[in-house]
């Protein structure tokens, strides 16, 4: 059994890492950096739209399990990776097991209301979801690669604005359709401010209207979240949205429709609006 | 020349409930929520260049939703119904229709709303050998190039010879609502029916609600009380 693990995300390889680790076998990694989580890790010059280039150096391994990382470039790659392959796929994996020749994986589907049991023929390309664990140390014999050219032509990088991530937000204050405008998301950014928590919004604020930047999106097609407190403030609580939030510790929603879905996946909801909530809350704060 | 939009008929994610531990998913169905990003802006595509916009369906071919996708503006719909197929029999049924048609552009969301894998625009690229732009938050055409912001984290400008297959994000654009006499046209549209068979390479074992466990306290009183209350509540639970 040979298994690749990619992200260029440090934490993404650590949780592809640890699932190879469950499953046993030759471990082999491509990352931007070491690693001593693998038995070998090849380092690649990751310049350019290099994900298909990094497909076609990928494809040269031969590996019958390919554990991917959850970025858009990582999904990119690993799925390029499949295609060429003819694997079979599965994305945000929660689990894996191998039975006999097949690999048995759990994934939310249904914009996360559900989780599936896949059982996948190898070879299988997975990429998996975020988790804590932390992988055995291995040999980590390192080899850098140069990446063949591609008809993808970088023009420009614009490099994102860092603003407080939401990864590792402890408190996060998160606006939806419900804030009525996109001068009212100052009065959540007030709020989030005298909490020392992020900013964040669900798929139609940022996706759609573009109150606030895309990468502050969360929900299964944005970021997932895990912090102690996520604030939902007009968030009606479609299951995409649900999806990203699931692992908060306490989740509040301020909404003004009572059986709104959200009531149903929150500890506590303030029935009302969102804008006094948000004045009164940072005036309590303050103090 | 030609522009191709994928979709998928999906049931509809905000009807589904979990009922008596059970998922079920007998709802209405729809155009999957972001495909309707995909055919705007083939529909954009044709508007701009004189280009004929193709739907391309899989799966199940509910003939309301294709005429739902007619009257944004596509001119023809082929509608492929197959059985349950995983995402390697997906783009295998694409690529076969979308070889007959030979598009400069294949269009399709970043993902579906009910399996939501991501993977079906980069696995179908290669199996058409067309160039992958994905996650493209805008795009223009010039002569035979595809040039397109991507959102990927950080904003990268990239340029591509065509073929290609592009998936969108859903800042792209904003979907059209037809007027009456759109929706009256759509339904004079062609709709070319085929099939597709294959034996899927993953099998589903099972789908179960994923269950999650929430104190659900209403509080229903003056802001100021209820802000109180809830201070009272965020501390005890330690994370104020």
């Amino acid at each position: 059994m040979k298994i690749l693990v990619m992200s260029e995300d440090p934490e993404f390889f650590r949780s592809s890492a640890w699932m190879a680790q469950q499953l046993g076998g030759e471990i082999l990694g491509i990352h931007p950096s070491e690693s001593r989580y693998v038995d070998k890790v090849y380092i690649p010059n990751l310049e350019g739209a290099w994900e298909t280039a990094l497909a076609e150096f990928a494809f040269t391994l031969k590996p019958d399990v390919v554990i991917a990382g959850g970025t858009r470039r990582d999904r990119t790659f690993a799925f390029s990776l499949a295609g060429k392959m003819r694997a079979s796929v599965a994305s945000e994996v929660m689990e894996a097991t191998l039975q006999g020749d097949s690999l048995l994986v759990k994934r939310p589907v249904y914009s996360g209301i559900a989780v599936a049991t896949l059982k996948m023929r190898l070879p299988a390309v997975i990429s998996v979801q975020k988790n804590v664990m932390e992988p055995n140390l291995l040999k980590g014999e390192v080899e850098k690669i140069t990446l063949p050219g591609t008809n993808l032509i970088l023009k420009e990088r614009k490099v994102a604005q860092q603003s407080v991530s939401l990864d590792k937000a402890k408190i996060i204050v998160s606006v939806g359709r419900g804030m009525g405008s996109k001068e009212n998301v100052k009065f959540a950014v007030d709020l989030a401010r005298v909490l020392n928590g992020a900013v964040g919004g669900s798929r139609p604020v940022t996706a759609e209207m573009g109150w606030l930047p895309e990468d502050r999106q969360i929900g299964l097609s944005g970021n997932k979240v895990r912090p102690q407190l996520y604030i939902a403030l007009g968030i009606s609580g479609q299951p995409q949205h649900i999806a990203g939030i699931r692992d908060s510790k306490v989740i509040v929603a301020v909404n003004k429709d009572k059986n709104a879905p959200i009531s149903e996946n929150c500890d506590y909801m303030i029935v009302g609006d969102a804008i006094e909530f948000c004045k009164v809350l940072t005036g309590r704060l303050s103090k | 020349m030609s522009v191709v939009a994928c979709f998928k008929v999906v049931p509809d994610d905000t009807s589904i409930r979990v009922i008596g531990g059970k998922v079920e998913t007998n709802v209405p169905l729809k155009v999957s929520t972001y495909d309707k990003n995909a055919i705007e802006e083939a529909v954009r595509v044709k508007e701009k260049l004189g280009w004929k916009a193709i739907g391309v369906t899989v799966g199940n071919t509910d003939r309301k939703s294709i005429r739902d996708a007619l009257s944004m503006g596509l001119d023809e719909v082929v509608a492929i119904s197959s059985g349950y197929l995983d995402v390697s029999g997906t783009a295998m049924a694409l690529a076969e229709t979308i070889r007959s048609i030979s598009p400069k552009l294949v269009i399709m969301a970043e993902s579906t709303t009910d399996s939501s894998t991501s993977a079906l625009p980069p696995y179908l690229a290669e199996v058409l050998g067309y160039n992958l732009v994905s996650y493209a938050r805008s795009i223009s055409i010039q002569d035979s190039t595809i040039r397109a912001e991507r959102s990927v984290g950080d904003i990268e400008v990239v340029e591509s010879p065509l073929p290609a297959v592009v998936s969108v994000t859903g800042e792209i654009n904003t979907p059209r609502t037809p007027s009456v006499k759109q929706i009256m046209e759509s339904a004079k549209k062609p709709v070319k029916q085929s099939s597709f068979s294959s034996q899927p390479l993953s099998e589903l074992v099972e789908v179960k609600p994923f269950v999650t466990v929430r104190k659900r306290v209403i509080i229903e009183k003056p802001m100021e009380e209820a802000v109180d209350q809830l201070i009272n509540y965020l501390k005890g639970e330690g994370v104020l």
